[in-house]
């Protein structure tokens, strides 16, 4: 790649490991400290390819030996702007491995390398490397127009870097917290759970983690610059059709493409529409509760029944496989903390279940106001009780049934009016696309037919054919 | 780094058969011949390391844990952590280092919840770390389970050690069919038959023939693996001139080590 350099460099040494053996230094690692971090600085601060060395250079250092390490990276450009600081430290692992014998492992404050006897030998000082990895950041980096770099290898130079690096991570982290789906072009996809619900598509954005828990935003985007072609993706947001409820034309598309045609919207902050695909490795389920209008939701780890007398795996079955289910949404547990939550269909104020070891566990994430308003399975094992206790906690939810006997009773009074009364049977309910979950739930009223209430629905319906079914014989 | 063919060499068999005692002799030789060494204990029944006589304190397992609860934080410190360079650095960490060898064991299975994005990382990490070897010779329990998940995707021989019973050959037909049911990619399956004497040896072999086994060596029953087996002492003590030494080496040879 580049003459000028005394050792080797190629993205083929990526993943090279200095063994003990082979090994002339180690620096920072398990048994020290070690740090990297890069910060934006002004133009003329900068003396471009500057390495200075705070401690001992490379030819005073003893073999074998394990020394302290700090690395600060300085860069400059008209492009360049705090908020890239991070972006571009995390590729400082990539361009420290392409050197020839030069392990990195690690970031931040965890920074491990180690320098093998060979490349040791070949280099002359520590400024060789520290030329050769800031020739790769402003060869792949092109916005960096200047870049110096300051390596610590003395005790308490280290110490004192660490002590600054740590306010500047705290600053950096209450930022990157504090980003959100409407400020980001893109969101990510992934795949990885394709394998066995082939019709999954898992959207992954600022305010909404992946459903089996593990990958967030930021992994979604460290994951498609390394290799674009694999499980996780860049995601155009595109046209954002309803900010609340989460949908968006670049997530649509994708959703169409990548479920074979199966679904074609996809609302990400939705229950009850077009809710997010549930894969199977979901942390939490949801599922509706029709007696009480609320939403309960259980983790892998609970045990127990919910109210509807269901148990995790039992709905999880329900629900994953890779279908939008109505009525059941799987979920990880770092989206109970997005300010988003379910916002479509009324946030927390639509909870009204959860295990009481849940609760507790994601306690900081309720709302002040509802915490105690949401029953466990202490005080609700069955709907009934559940029922009993929203209304004794008066529940938001409370409100929507007055709401919803008082329509009743309109409804009912126009039908004697007219005098057309049409009983509606079970059967009708496929024709809606609206899968109302067919378990314990649906049961349990009086019996004789079932009650729907259709609020500001708009409903057209090509042909609908009602006929008496023939008893079989 | 730049080994232009890493071999990877996966060991398996029925418990009892001996093949950790194969796989460490395996080992001893690549050691001598100063083969650059990676040895995997993909067994839940970890013993290789005992067998190696080193000490390994923490495993993949172990590391796969620390990830998964770092990834599935619902409140994480630092949201933008790069979990892939987290894990590998943790998988680096844990790799003992020996004169001639480094181990890796894989250790505990995983807890509930879903891991398809730690086993992609990992995947990914052991890619890049198997080509810093000549050789990776992994120990490896007959369920294949490491297999399934495909953490070492590519293997060129896949050897299962049998003793002269019946049932260890049955396992051995067992695993050549589910190489082919998982998809594995396996170059090769051979069998080595262990703990043989001069009354079984010849059954072995009809027995092997019969099955279409590719018998690839017969391992003599050797007193001195077992003095040092009941002493606890690890077998690669074992003198120049022991016969199960010298049998694995032409063993070794056939294979192209």
């Amino acid at each position: 790649m580049a003459d000028e350099f005394p050792f080797e460099i190629s993205p083929m040494y990526e993943g090279e490991r200095v063994r003990k053996d082979g090994m002339f230094v180690e620096l920072g690692g398990p048994k020290s400290m070690g740090l990297e971090l890069v910060r934006a600085a002004d133009m003329d601060a900068i003396e471009d390819d500057q390495v200075t060395i705070v401690g001992p250079d490379i030819k005073e250092m003893e073999e074998g030996k394990t020394y302290p390490w700090a690395m600060v990276f300085n860069i400059a450009g008209e492009l360049v702007e705090a908020d890239l600081e991070s972006v571009v430290e995390r590729r400082v692992h990539d361009f420290v491995n392409y050197c020839q014998g030069i392990m990195h492992l690690n970031q931040r404050y965890d920074v491990w390398m180690r320098i093998s006897k060979d490349t040791a030998g070949k280099m002359s000082s520590l400024k060789d490397f520290g030329q050769a990895v800031m020739m790769l950041f402003k060869t792949e980096l092109p916005f960096i127009e200047k870049m110096q770099a300051t390596f610590y290898t003395d005790e308490a130079a280290v110490k004192a870097q660490m002590d600054n690096a740590m306010e500047v991570f705290k600053v950096r982290d209450a930022r990157t917290k504090d980003l959100h789906d409407e400020d980001v072009d893109v969101f990510y996809g992934c795949t990885l759970c394709q394998a066995f619900a082939p019709t999954s598509v898992c959207v992954v954005t600022p305010d909404r983690v992946a459903l089996c828990g593990a990958i967030n935003w930021f992994d979604g985007r460290a994951a498609a610059k390394v290799d674009p072609e694999g499980p996780q993706f860049e995601l155009e947001k595109g046209e954002v059709i309803d900010e609340l409820s989460g949908e968006y034309a670049g997530v649509n598309a994708i959703a169409k493409k990548l479920s074979g045609g199966e679904f074609d919207r996809i609302k990400i902050h939705s229950f009850f529409e077009f809710p997010h695909t549930s894969c199977g490795c979901f942390e939490v389920v949801g599922f509706y509760i029709p007696e009480v209008d609320g939403i309960g939701w259980i983790n892998r780890e609970f045990q127990g029944d919910a109210p509807n007398g269901l148990t995790f795996s039992t709905m999880a079955g329900q629900t994953g496989g890779g279908k939008q289910v109505v009525g059941f949404l799987g979920v990880g547990v770092n989206y109970f903390y997005s300010p988003k939550f379910i916002q479509s269909d009324g946030g927390w104020n639509r909870v009204v279940w959860l295990p009481a070891s849940f609760k507790e566990k994601i306690a900081e994430a309720i709302p002040a106001d509802i915490i105690d308003k949401i029953a466990t399975e202490a005080e609700a094992p069955d709907v009934n009780a559940l029922k009993a206790f929203l209304q004794e906690k008066n529940h938001p939810v409370v409100a929507n049934w007055a709401e919803e006997e008082a329509e009743e009773d309109e409804e009912e009074e126009e039908e004697g009016e007219a005098e057309t009364a049409v009983a509606v049977s079970p059967m009708m309910m496929p024709a809606g696309g609206f899968q109302m979950p067919a378990m314990p739930m649906m049961s349990g009223g009086t019996g004789g037919g079932i009650k729907l209430t259709i609020k500001n629905a708009k409903i057209t319906i090509g042909k609908m054919i009602v006929s008496e079914t023939k008893a079989k014989k | 780094m730049g080994y232009s063919v890493t071999k990877i060499i996966a060991i398996t068999g029925k418990g009892g058969t001996g093949k950790t005692a194969v796989a460490a002799l395996l080992i001893r030789y690549l050691c001598k011949n100063d083969k650059f060494l990676l040895a995997v204990d993909a067994d839940a029944d970890t013993n290789l390391p005992e067998t190696l006589g080193c000490e390994v304190k923490q495993t993949i397992g172990d590391a796969k844990e620390f990830l998964q609860e770092v990834a599935t934080n619902p409140r994480p410190d630092q949201p933008d952590t790069n979990k892939v360079s987290l894990l590998q650095s943790k998988i680096y960490e844990i790799i003992e280092e020996m004169p001639c060898y480094d181990l890796l064991v894989m250790g505990r299975p995983e807890g509930s919840g879903c891991y398809c994005y730690v086993n992609n990382l990992l995947r990914g990490i052991m890619d890049k770390l198997v080509q810093n070897y000549d050789v990776v010779v992994m120990d490896t329990e007959a369920g294949l389970e490491h297999f399934s998940r495909k953490i070492v995707r590519d293997i060129d021989s896949l050897i299962v050690v049998t003793d002269a019973s019946r049932r260890g050959f049955r396992t051995a037909e067992r695993i050549r069919e589910l190489v082919d049911e998982l998809e594995a990619n396996v170059k090769n399956v051979y069998v080595i038959a262990n703990k043989v004497t001069d009354v079984n040896r010849d059954q072995i072999e009809k027995l092997a023939g019969d099955l279409g086994l590719d018998l690839i060596g017969m391992v003599p029953l050797d007193p001195k693996v077992e003095e040092l087996d009941i002493g606890g002492i690890p077998l690669s003590e074992l003198p120049d001139d022991s016969i199960a030494v010298r049998e694995v080496e032409n063993i070794a040879k056939k294979l192209g080590l």
